[in-house]
């Protein structure tokens, strides 16, 4: 999802010791529509419990947190909010392609087809009230903190990093950028590994950092202009204009400088209005962020993190209470300074 | 060029006080000896290290910088013993470092030193300075290693002390200024600090060998000492832990 802009970026390998004793806030949507997504089985059915509830989130929050705070990052979650107005038709489509593929992975079943099976399963999943409330209560129970943005996750999560409270957002979204997010750590919770799309062949899925200012040099364009790039290109908020890619679009806006001189050289029908370009415009730049959160570790509360995960969805005993421990470290790292705040 | 003979004990000597910090590190090469600074990758402890051209028992070098993965030069320096005249020449064309220790050659593959950075060292002013014999303090911090994960050292006009307190168990070691090497502060004093790292910086001292501590209030700690009979200096930073709740 978000705006494609990816390639125009430079992506820079980079491992977890690179962010060892740093606070990293994670886009919390994104991580957990990617845990839904690829923690399944092989014929795409998703991790469940006994009563069958999906607990693909759970296992990824676990295991995929206990990597991070191994390697002494310090991780903060932070939540969508109310989506904006403008998201509607996004929503709706996304809905609409999640019920298509819901038929498709069914169909794919009866003929046997696992490998489509996977494919249709994994585009089915969805993020659900009770999946961001479960995902919200392990993460207290775990001693991590979390932070419910008032619109956007990605703006809320850029706002911190720009405060200097976080060091850099970890999404797979290219709209962080558009909030201002000045370093994205992209495939920060992956698996280390990514099936690719057809084929029996996987993938190595390494982190990887994008630097804003920098590339934004290079690119010679200011964040408004890249904002206007994205609306040509269309966001989770607008359509964006047919024909017009991440290449094109830059070639336009840095001919043109941004919108208001860029539209008239166009003869498609369907363009941006200027009500709407205004309203992205502001969303991206002046998104609503909250100030009400902690930013605080503590020691996982064990026997609550075994309620939730032992008791209620039959996660085995043996297998996480080894996990738990590498959560005992967070509250050190927290106490502990950092030479270069001298 | 880096053609050098040089004691194994000076080496290892060299791989005590970095490896506890850093997997790699950038040696700095001059005419006049070998520095090399690192910061561990949480940040929270800095190494500043010398070593003149008079440590070693042969010396020629021009400026230049060397990669090394220090794992893989502690294990070749394993293969050494004590007292072993070690041989070391850089191999331009290959980047690598010819080590021979008695008739074995072992040619170890050097890291590019171009993403290395160079870490600027904070700016501080630490008001107390104590000199202890090392055998006094390592026997504080191997008592506190025991107890908890952290302690606390104070300093006033009279005495140096270093605390930990664990759930149970305490540690307290007391040292009046007649039991120190020196002595000198403007006021009270006192920081906290990771035994992890605080005990990795001063193992490789023994005995009467003075340490040098510089400290202040919630401030980082720096420790200094001589190795390699006085021809090396190893200074090092520690940043301090702040009060538990």
């Amino acid at each position: 999802m978000g705006v494609d802009i990816g390639e125009l970026f430079h992506k820079e390998p980079c491992s977890y010791t690179d962010f060892s004793g740093k606070i990293i806030a994670i886009d919390a949507h994104n991580v957990l529509h990617q845990f839904l997504s690829s923690i399944r089985q092989r014929d795409g059915t998703p991790l469940k419990d006994a009563n069958g509830n999906i607990t693909s989130h759970l296992s990824g929050l676990l295991y995929r947190t206990a990597n991070l705070v191994e390697a002494r990052i310090r991780p903060v979650y932070v939540f969508d909010g109310v989506p904006h107005p403008l998201k509607a038709r996004t929503l709706a489509e996304r809905r609409e392609r999640k019920e298509q593929a819901e038929r498709a992975w069914k169909e794919a079943l009866e003929k046997g087809d696992i490998e489509k099976a996977r494919s249709k399963a994994q585009q089915t999943s969805r993020v659900t009230k009770e999946i961001i409330h479960q995902s919200k209560e392990l993460l207290a129970a775990l001693g991590i903190p979390f932070v419910q943005a008032q619109s956007e996750g990605e703006a809320q999560a850029s706002y911190m990093v720009k405060k200097g409270e976080a060091y850099a957002v970890g999404s797979q979204d290219f709209d962080c950028l558009l909030f201002g997010t000045p370093l994205l750590i992209r495939n920060l919770t992956s698996s280390g590994k990514r099936k690719l799309p057809n084929k029996k062949a996987y993938v190595d899925v390494n982190p990887e950092i994008i630097k804003l200012e920098p590339d934004l040099k290079t690119l010679d364009i200011t964040r408004e202009q890249l904002i206007d790039m994205a609306i040509l290109i269309g966001t989770d908020f607008n359509e964006g204009v047919k024909g017009l890619g991440p290449k094109k679009s830059y070639q336009l806006i840095k001919k043109t400088k941004d919108l208001e001189h860029a539209i008239p050289t166009m003869n498609q029908t369907i363009l941006p209005t200027s009500s709407e370009i205004a309203e992205i415009r502001n969303l991206f730049l002046k998104p609503t962020n909250t100030d009400d959160y902690c930013l605080s570790w503590s020691k996982p509360d064990n026997n609550k993190v075994l309620r939730i995960l032992c008791d209620e969805h039959q996660f085995s005993r043996e297998r996480i209470e080894p996990i738990l421990e590498k959560f005992i470290v967070l509250e050190t790292i927290q106490k502990q300074k950092n030479l270069f705040e001298f | 060029m880096f053609n050098a003979k040089v004691k194994s004990d000076v080496l290892k000597g060299i791989i005590d006080v970095t490896s506890p910090l850093v997997n790699e590190a950038k040696f700095n090469v001059t005419s006049k000896g070998i520095s090399l600074r690192a910061v561990d990758p949480a940040h929270v402890a800095m190494v500043d290290l010398e070593i003149k051209s008079k440590a070693f028992e042969e010396y020629k070098a021009d400026e230049m910088e060397l990669g090394i993965d220090l794992d893989k030069f502690s294990g070749i320096m394993r293969l050494a013993n004590s007292g072993d005249m070690i041989s070391l020449e850089y191999d331009e064309d290959a980047n690598r470092l010819i080590i021979k220790i008695g008739n074995l050659v072992r040619k170890m593959g050097l890291i590019d030193t171009a993403g290395m950075p160079d870490s600027k060292a904070p700016n501080l002013t630490l008001p107390a300075k104590i000199i202890i014999k090392a055998s006094e303090l390592s026997q504080g911090v191997r008592a506190s290693e025991a107890v908890s994960d952290h302690l606390t050292l104070s300093v006033d006009k009279d005495t140096f002390e270093l605390f930990a307190e664990g759930d149970t168990d305490t540690v307290h070691l007391k040292l009046p200024k007649d039991m120190l090497v020196e002595l000198t502060t403007q006021g009270k004093h006192k920081s906290l600090f990771s035994i992890d790292y605080f005990s990795n910086m001063i193992k490789s001292v023994k005995g009467d060998d003075p340490i040098t501590i510089s400290m202040g209030t919630d401030n980082p700690i720096k420790v200094d000492f001589d190795f390699a009979d006085k021809k090396g200096h190893v200074s090092y930073l520690l940043a301090p832990r702040i009060e538990s709740d």
